[in-house]
C-alpha cells in the first residue's frame, strides 16, 4: 500500500498540540494508524511539546499534593506491558475509528440515500461533522463544491476526481474553491470518513436532498 | 554495568522505565517533583483554574504510575509522553472531548517499515536538543508554534490576533516543522 496523500505537516502539529477538534483528530488518528510516515511527524511534533513542557516555569503544587498522591498509589493498578502484536492482514477497522463504529464496516447501519450511495452520520464536534460515506463501485457522488474544509480519508476501495486518484489511507483535503465529481473504483465499495464544517453543496439541484442528508 | 544517563532527559527517562519495571516509588516521588509543577504550570497556561490545574498535575502524576509499563524509551522521551498524558487529560477535562488515537499495538495498524525504523533512530529527542531547535526558530515562527501548543484557539483567531492572513500562519507552521525536524535529524 503506498499513500501519496498525507494531511500538511502544520496540521499534525496542532493534532500533537491538541488544538485540534474530536473530529478532526479522529480522521488525523486513523490516518497515522496506516501512515507511518506521519506517525514520524507527530512524534517529533509531540517532542516539541516534551520540551516546552520542561522548559515552562514551574508551578508548586500545594504542599501536601506528593503525600496525597502517593497514598492513592496502592488503590491505582499499573496496566501490564502490552506484548508486542503479531502482524495482522491490513483488514478490518483500525483504531481509533474502531472505538467510534466497530470492527467491521458491514455491521454499521448504513443509511441508504441512492441505489450507489450510503451514508452513517456518526458525530459533530464544534462546527466538524463525521460520517462514514459508502459508494458502490463505478457510481459516483454528484458535482459539488464545499461550503467549508472538508478531510476524506480513504477506508476501502478509491475513488478518482479533477484532483486525482485516491485509495486506502489516502487522506483527501478539500476547500471551498474545488468543485468535484469523486467516481468510486471499480471493484470493492469505496467507503470514505469524511469531515466537514459545512454541508456538502450540489450543483445540480435535483440531489439537494442528499445535500441536506449529508449536512445531517 | 549500566551507563549512567547523561542528561537530564535520559535521567527522567530511566526513572520511569524504573516505575514501568519494578513500582520504584522513590523513583516516582523524584519524577513528582520535576514534572507536577511542569504539568500544572501548563495547564495554567492554556487556562485552567488553579483548583483544576492542580488536580489534573495530580491526575497525570497518578496517570504516570499507571501507565509506566507502556512507556518506550526508544520512542520518546520522558517529557514528552508525560506531555501527551496531560494534553489528553485537559481536552478530556476542559473541552470535555477525547483526543482519538492510533494503538501501537492494533493488529490492524499498519507497521512501521524497517527504513522507516531506522529512520527514527537517527533522530535525537532529547529535551535538550529539541529545545535547541526550537530556539533556532524565527520569532515569528516560534510564536505560531508556541500558540498552537499554549493558546487553544482555533487557526484563524491566532491568524486575527497576529494581524496576519490564515496561510501566513499555516505557512509559518510548516516552516517551523520543516526546520524542527532538520535540526533533530542526528548528526552521523
Amino acid at each position: 500500500m503506498t499513500i501519496t496523500h498525507h494531511p500538511a505537516d502544520e496540521l499534525l502539529l496542532r493534532y500533537a498540540a491538541g488544538a485540534t477538534d474530536e473530529a478532526t483528530s479522529l480522521i488525523l488518528a486513523t490516518h497515522l494508524a496506516l501512515c507511518p510516515i506521519c506517525r514520524d511527524t507527530v512524534a517529533d511534533a509531540e517532542a516539541v511539546g516534551g520540551a516546552l513542557l520542561v522548559s515552562g516555569h514551574p508551578v508548586a503544587l500545594k504542599s501536601n499534593a506528593l503525600e496525597s498522591v502517593i497514598a492513592r498509589l496502592d488503590d491505582t493498578v499499573p496496566l501490564p506491558k502490552r506484548p508486542k502484536p503479531e502482524p495482522a492482514p491490513a483488514t478490518g477497522v483500525v483504531e481509533p475509528l474502531r472505538s467510534y463504529i466497530g470492527g467491521s464496516f458491514d455491521d454499521v447501519r448504513w443509511n441508504k440515500i441512492t441505489r450507489g450511495i450510503s451514508f452513517k452520520p456518526l458525530f459533530k464536534s464544534g462546527n466538524a461533522r463525521v460520517q462514514l460515506i459508502r459508494t458502490k463501485p463505478g457510481q459516483g457522488v454528484g458535482l459539488h463544491t464545499h461550503r467549508g474544509e472538508e478531510f476524506t480519508l480513504i477506508m476501502t476501495g478509491g475513488y478518482t476526481d479533477v484532483t486525482g486518484h485516491y485509495t486506502r489511507g489516502d487522506l483527501h483535503s478539500a476547500t471551498p474553491d474545488i468543485l468535484h465529481r469523486p467516481l468510486a473504483d471499480e471493484g470493492e465499495d469505496c467507503i470514505v470518513l469524511a469531515v466537514s464544517d459545512a454541508p456538502l453543496k450540489f450543483h445540480n439541484p435535483a440531489v439537494g436532498l442528499i445535500g441536506k442528508i449529508f449536512g445531517f | 554495568m549500566k551507563e549512567e544517563p547523561s542528561t537530564l532527559s535520559a535521567q527522567m527517562s530511566a526513572l520511569v522505565v524504573l516505575v514501568g519495571e519494578r513500582g520504584d516509588r522513590a523513583a516516582f516521588a523524584a519524577l513528582f517533583g520535576h514534572f507536577a509543577p511542569r504539568v500544572k504550570s501548563y495547564l495554567l497556561r492554556l487556562g485552567a483554574s488553579s483548583p483544576l490545574a492542580e488536580d489534573l498535575a495530580q491526575e497525570a502524576m497518578l496517570s504516570i504510575w499507571r501507565k509506566a509499563a507502556l512507556f518506550d524509551p526508544a520512542k520518546a522521551s520522558a517529557s514528552t509522553w508525560i506531555f501527551t498524558i496531560a494534553r489528553n487529560l485537559r481536552i478530556d477535562a476542559i473541552r470535555r472531548e477525547r483526543h482519538p488515537e492510533f494503538d501501537p499495538n492494533d493488529p490492524a495498524l499498519v507497521p512501521d517499515e524497517e527504513p522507516r525504523a531506522d529512520a527514527r533512530m537517527m533522530r535525537d529527542l532529547d529535551d535538550a536538543n529539541v529545545h535547541a531547535a526550537l530556539a533556532k526558530l524565527s520569532p515569528d515562527q516560534a510564536k505560531v508554534v508556541q500558540m498552537s501548543f499554549f493558546a487553544d484557539k482555533p487557526q484563524s483567531q491566532i491568524a486575527k490576533e497576529l494581524g496576519v492572513p490564515l496561510g501566513t500562519v499555516k505557512s509559518r507552521m510548516r516552516l517551523a516543522m520543516a526546520h524542527i525536524r532538520a535540526a533533530i535529524g542526528k548528526k552521523t
